[in-house]
Order: C-alpha cells, then sequence, then structure tokens
C-alpha cells in the first residue's frame, strides 16, 4: 500500500469550541492548495489523495473500511480540562475503553476496532486544542482562535515525518 | 452517619450525567437521584432562524439520531407551510427513518447491551465489552457492524451526504429515489433481516434463561406512550400518540399537534433535564415510559410479518399486561429493528415510492405560523414544536427530546436496582454495571451534540457524612 495519510477532524460547529477541528481542518486545506469544506460537507466524497482529510460530526464505526486504506491517521478534535497542554499533540494507541452508554467511538476505540476486527494497525496521532466554552454559538474563545494556526503546524508537522 | 454514591458515567464537559446514591447508617439503599446536566440553549439558539432551516439545524443536536431530528423539524416545517407533502415523499421520509432506526438500534444492541447479557453483569469490565464479542465470535461482530452501515447507507443514498442529511424539506423531500439506490437498498435486506433474528434470539434466549432477573431487574409500574396508526399498529414515522397506564388501560390518544394539552413537564432542582408527565395524572403519577418497551406496550399489532410473530410473543410475556421489566427494552428494540427492516422492503415494493411527486410548494402568502412535528426516535417520542412570524422566522422553539420523556422513568429504573443490589458497605464493579445497565436498557442521549475528548470516569465515590471518600471505583 502507498504511503497514505487522513487526517479526521470532528466536532460540532454549532457548539462553539467544539468545533474548533473545522476551522483547523480548512485551514490546513487551504495551506495544502485542496478545496475547503463548505458547512456540512465532509470531505468523504474526494478521498483520493496521499494526505486525505476530512471532517465529520463524531468518529462511528463505518468508517473504519475506509480507515483500512491508510495508514497514518491524525485525529482532530477539542479536549475538555487541563491535564493536558492547550494545544496537544500525541500518539494514540488501539486500546478500548468500556462505553456505557453513548454510541460514538473515541479514537483508541477506533483503532482498536480496526486491529480486531480487520488486522489494521495504522500509525496515530491525536492534535488536540483545549475548549473553554461549548455554548451553542458559532464562535471560538480568544485562546482556541489562536492556537489553530499552531495545530496546524503541528498537523503539517506529523504529514512531514519519515514514513512508516 | 449517612453516606452518598456519586456515578459520574457521562461527565465529557461540566458533567452531564450522575447518579447519586445516599445510603442510610446501615448502609442501605435510602434514596437515588439521576440527574442530567443537560445544556438546554438550542431552543434560544435556533430562534431568529428562518423555519426552513431547521431540518439541518437540528441535526445537529444529535450526532446519534440526527435523522429524527431532521423529520421531526420538517414534518413541523409541514405545519408552519401549511402544506401536506405527496404520498411518496411521506414513504421517502419513512424510508430514511427506517435506515435510522436498523443503525441505532442494532448499534445499541451490539455494542451497549449485548456484552451483559452474553457475559453477565458482574463479569471482569475489561472483557465485558463489544471486544470479547469479536474475539469469541467475529462472524456475529461483522454482522454487527454490517447491520449499521446498511442503515447509514439508506440515509446516505436518500440524503446524498454520509452525515448531515440533505433530504427532507417543509411540504416534502428534494429528490425522488433512483432505481439504482432502490436495488442497493434492497439487494441485502435478506442478509440482514437475518442478523436482526439473529439479535433476536440472542435476547430471547437471555430473557427466558434469566426470567427472574428478567422480570424483577428495574421493574416498575408506569404508563406508557408511542405513535400508533389507524389500526393501533406500531408507527415510528407518523400518527397519533396513544398512552396507556400500568395496567394496560387505555388513557389517551391524541394528534401530536395537541400534546401541550395532554403533556406538562416537571422541575427537579437536582436535575437540569424536565420531567415529561401527563396532565390529567399529575406528577409523579402521570410520568410515563417511551421508547421501545414503551410503544410495544401501547400498540395492538405490528403491520410487517415477522415482527408481528414476535410482538405475539412478547405480549405473552406478561399474560396481555404492559411489560414492566427494563431489560426487555433489548428485546422489544431489536423486534422494532426487525419490523424497521421489514417496513424497508414494504416501502420498497411500494410503487408510489419511484414517483417523482416528492413535494408540495408552500402558499406564496406570509403569515405568522405553528407547527408540531412528533415522530418516534430510536429512544422514544420526540417533540418539536415552532411559532414564526409572518416572515417565517422563529419566535419561539419548544423540544421535548426522548431522553427528556424517559427521565423520570430511568431516576426510576437506577432507583430500583440501587435499593435491590447496592450494599453500601463495600461496593462492587458489577453493582456499579447494574446501576448503569438500569439506565443503558432505555439508551439514553444525554448531550451528544459535543464531542470533545475529556474525562470520561467512570466513577462510584462512597463518601461519608464528613466528606471523607470510604471508597472508590472507576474506570
Amino acid at each position: 500500500m502507498d504511503s497514505k495519510t487522513i487526517i479526521i477532524g470532528y466536532g460540532n460547529i454549532d457548539r462553539a469550541d467544539d468545533g474548533v477541528a473545522f476551522v483547523v481542518i480548512n485551514e490546513l486545506r487551504r495551506q495544502l492548495g485542496q478545496k475547503m469544506l463548505e458547512e456540512d460537507d465532509t470531505g468523504l466524497d474526494e478521498l483520493n489523495d496521499e494526505n486525505d482529510s476530512i471532517f465529520l460530526s463524531q468518529l462511528v464505526p463505518e468508517i473504519m473500511e475506509l480507515l483500512m486504506g491508510y495508514n497514518r491517521i491524525i485525529f482532530v478534535d477539542a479536549h475538555v480540562g487541563p491535564d493536558t497542554n492547550d494545544l496537544n499533540c500525541s500518539p494514540v494507541l488501539a486500546q478500548y475503553t468500556s462505553s456505557s452508554f453513548t454510541h460514538h467511538m473515541t479514537p483508541s476505540a477506533l483503532l482498536a476496532f480496526l486491529k480486531t476486527m480487520y488486522q489494521c494497525e495504522p500509525q496515530a496521532h491525536l492534535v488536540s486544542i483545549r475548549g473553554y466554552d461549548f455554548d451553542f454559538k458559532r464562535t471560538f474563545s480568544p485562546k482556541v482562535q489562536a492556537l489553530v494556526q499552531p495545530a496546524v503546524n503541528a498537523i503539517l508537522k506529523l504529514m512531514n515525518q519519515s514514513r512508516v | 452517619m449517612g453516606r452518598k454514591i456519586t456515578i459520574e458515567p457521562v461527565t465529557r464537559i461540566e458533567g452531564h450525567g450522575r447518579v447519586t446514591i445516599h445510603l442510610d447508617d446501615q448502609g442501605a439503599v435510602e434514596q437515588t437521584f439521576f440527574h442530567v446536566d443537560e445544556f438546554r440553549g438550542l431552543e434560544k439558539f435556533c430562534e431568529g432562524r428562518p423555519y426552513y432551516e431547521m431540518p439541518q439545524i437540528t441535526q445537529r443536536i444529535c450526532g446519534i439520531c440526527p435523522i429524527s431530528h431532521h423529520l421531526a423539524a420538517s414534518k413541523a416545517g409541514d405545519a408552519i407551510s401549511r402544506v401536506k407533502p405527496p404520498r411518496p415523499a411521506k414513504l421517502l421520509r419513512e424510508l430514511m427513518h427506517m435506515g435510522q432506526v436498523v443503525q441505532s438500534h442494532g448499534m445499541h444492541f451490539f455494542h451497549l447491551a449485548a456484552p451483559d447479557l452474553l457475559f453477565g453483569f458482574d463479569a471482569d469490565p475489561a472483557t465485558r465489552n463489544v471486544f470479547r464479542i469479536i474475539k469469541e465470535n467475529p462472524k456475529l461482530a461483522l454482522k454487527a457492524v454490517n447491520l449499521r452501515r446498511y442503515g447509514q447507507q439508506i440515509i446516505e443514498r436518500l440524503g446524498g451526504k454520509r452525515v448531515h442529511a440533505n433530504f427532507a424539506v417543509p411540504g416534502g423531500v428534494n429528490a425522488p429515489l433512483t432505481e439504482e439506490n432502490r436495488k442497493a437498498m434492497a439487494a441485502e435486506l435478506k442478509t440482514m433481516t437475518a442478523v436482526a433474528q439473529e439479535a433476536i434470539s440472542i435476547a430471547k434466549g437471555w430473557l427466558e434463561a434469566n426470567k427472574e432477573t428478567a422480570v424483577t431487574f428495574a421493574s416498575f409500574p408506569s404508563n406508557y406512550m408511542g405513535l400508533v396508526d389507524a389500526e393501533g399498529g406500531l408507527q415510528l414515522y407518523d400518527g397519533e400518540i396513544r398512552v396507556k397506564d400500568a395496567q394496560g388501560n387505555f388513557l389517551a390518544q391524541f394528534k401530536p399537534e395537541h400534546y401541550l394539552s395532554f403533556i406538562a413537564e416537571h422541575v427537579e432542582p437536582w436535575s437540569f433535564l424536565k420531567h415529561p408527565y401527563l396532565r390529567k395524572m399529575g406528577f409523579p403519577q402521570g410520568f410515563y415510559r417511551v421508547g421501545p418497551l414503551g410503544r410495544l406496550n401501547v400498540i395492538d399489532k405490528i403491520g410487517t410479518p415477522l415482527a408481528q410473530e414476535e410482538f405475539k410473543l412478547f405480549r405473552q410475556i406478561n399474560g396481555g399486561m404492559p411489560v414492566e421489566g427494563s431489560l426487555y427494552y433489548h428485546y422489544a428494540r431489536m423486534i422494532e429493528a426487525l419490523y424497521g427492516l421489514e417496513r424497508i422492503g414494504q416501502l420498497l415494493d411500494d410503487p408510489d415510492i419511484m414517483s417523482n411527486n416528492v413535494r408540495t410548494y408552500p402558499p406564496l402568502e406570509k403569515v405568522p405560523g405553528q407547527g408540531v412535528g412528533v415522530v418516534e426516535a430510536p429512544r422514544g417520542t420526540l417533540f418539536h414544536d415552532y411559532s414564526t412570524d409572518e416572515n417565517g422566522v422563529l419566535t419561539r422553539v419548544n423540544l421535548i427530546v426522548a431522553t427528556g420523556n424517559n427521565n423520570w422513568a430511568m431516576h426510576t429504573a437506577a432507583g430500583a436496582v440501587a435499593k435491590a443490589y447496592v450494599d453500601g458497605t463495600r461496593l462492587t464493579e458489577g453493582m456499579l454495571n447494574r446501576v448503569e445497565a438500569a439506565i443503558r436498557c432505555y439508551d439514553p442521549c444525554l448531550s451528544c451534540s459535543t464531542h470533545a475528548i475529556g474525562k470520561m470516569p467512570l466513577e462510584v465515590t462512597l463518601i461519608a457524612a464528613d466528606g471523607t471518600v470510604l471508597d472508590r471505583l472507576s474506570r
């Protein structure tokens, strides 16, 4: 398989900082000379590049078959709480955490499913920005807005690392 | 010395759901609360928007059942526009809805419910999960994924997008069904129906083998609510709302737009989520259950043959009376999944489904509008109620979501299980899991419209009256 990377942003653009990944993905696409996503576009219909990027409302199991075509995944999200840096960039391991109620999946759970069901083990990272405001609105906290470009830089750095 | 146990299962953002169990001096459960710290700002967020944008906006309320909101908003838009969608449009909307019901019910059963049933409430939580199913029965796991994919692909084929369908609009839908898509949907029906039947077999087998637990676990009398068709049959897209009491007596049947005459909402200081109840019975006597168990307890029949046969068996569980045990939600849920698949077949075989007559356009005059749209979301009855000014701009939005309708029922279920199983002198993981499992029966969607990565601890803390932490379980 050729070396391929997919960047998956996810969140809700109507919930303030929760939607920051949408802006990060679009800024990344702009800098890569790719068509920017319209609101409600996912990018799933135009996957043919060495570096693809999509935006989803959440991670769901049916994207597993899609991910089998990539050997690197970079997840982009907001995060909550002060335990990690405001801009976090960390590897993601395949690890299932029991989910009591929710239908959506975490990045590590998605990787665990990929590994267990499809014997597929892509390298994966999470780039996340700490969110402060999750109210119903479409504006970002100033601190979040300021971290969009650094997040894009972090993604570009990961993409430029030696191929797996 | 009184003590308190807190379960914080969903604290993604500032804590969305918690269970607190208050113990008496002997360590016995005194009182249990199910708290939901849900943001209720969406209604205000929508005010000032054109009503016809709501089918798109409201999909982002929830990433789990966006189609339910999409369709309820479209139905409210029909009423505001004073138009009736043509029959083919109704069929296509229902087809999309069935896709969502199938994928949601399948996901819940295999991912969240089945591990308890297959491995037991007391199994090691490290292995009491879907991965053990994958390891022990990989074929079943793949079938589960395919069932969800099948439902999701119906939504995608109709909506034109994998996420946030652009399909239903006030007056109908914006595109007819193509023959290519009709064939593709029909091609896998037989296989998917077999998967639903296998799930029913698992659920039914467990419930029969564990009958004492099934009939006592989170079992309590309540009223029940759900849509029915003109013949009293199961309806998930359209119909009238029927309510029955704990003995199965008919309490009310009304058109969705009259819901405020029958339903009121009670506020408790310990939860942001309101507690809907039947006006004429008052609160809490008027609380009711919705969702698969609620629906199957109010209907007279199911209009598809395989699901109807299962429904006959379901009705025998309590001698024709309503089934009270919360664990029967799992069985009811998969009977509905089977119905959804059979209904997809019926819809695809209907000659009208291929018609190009899929939209009625609204009249041009400008008048203030009001409209109610109701569908049976996978988790239960979903109300969208909008008012607009003469330009179609929303001036009032009221939503009662399925999880809200089940709010008091989940509170009651958690309390019943805590009383039955919790020994405050020493917590066990199995105890925690049982309390969770009681709530899990209702497949709640507490606040899934944000997805930021954060702490999602599952924690039970035993706290003495002086604040000392006596015991703690978490995962």
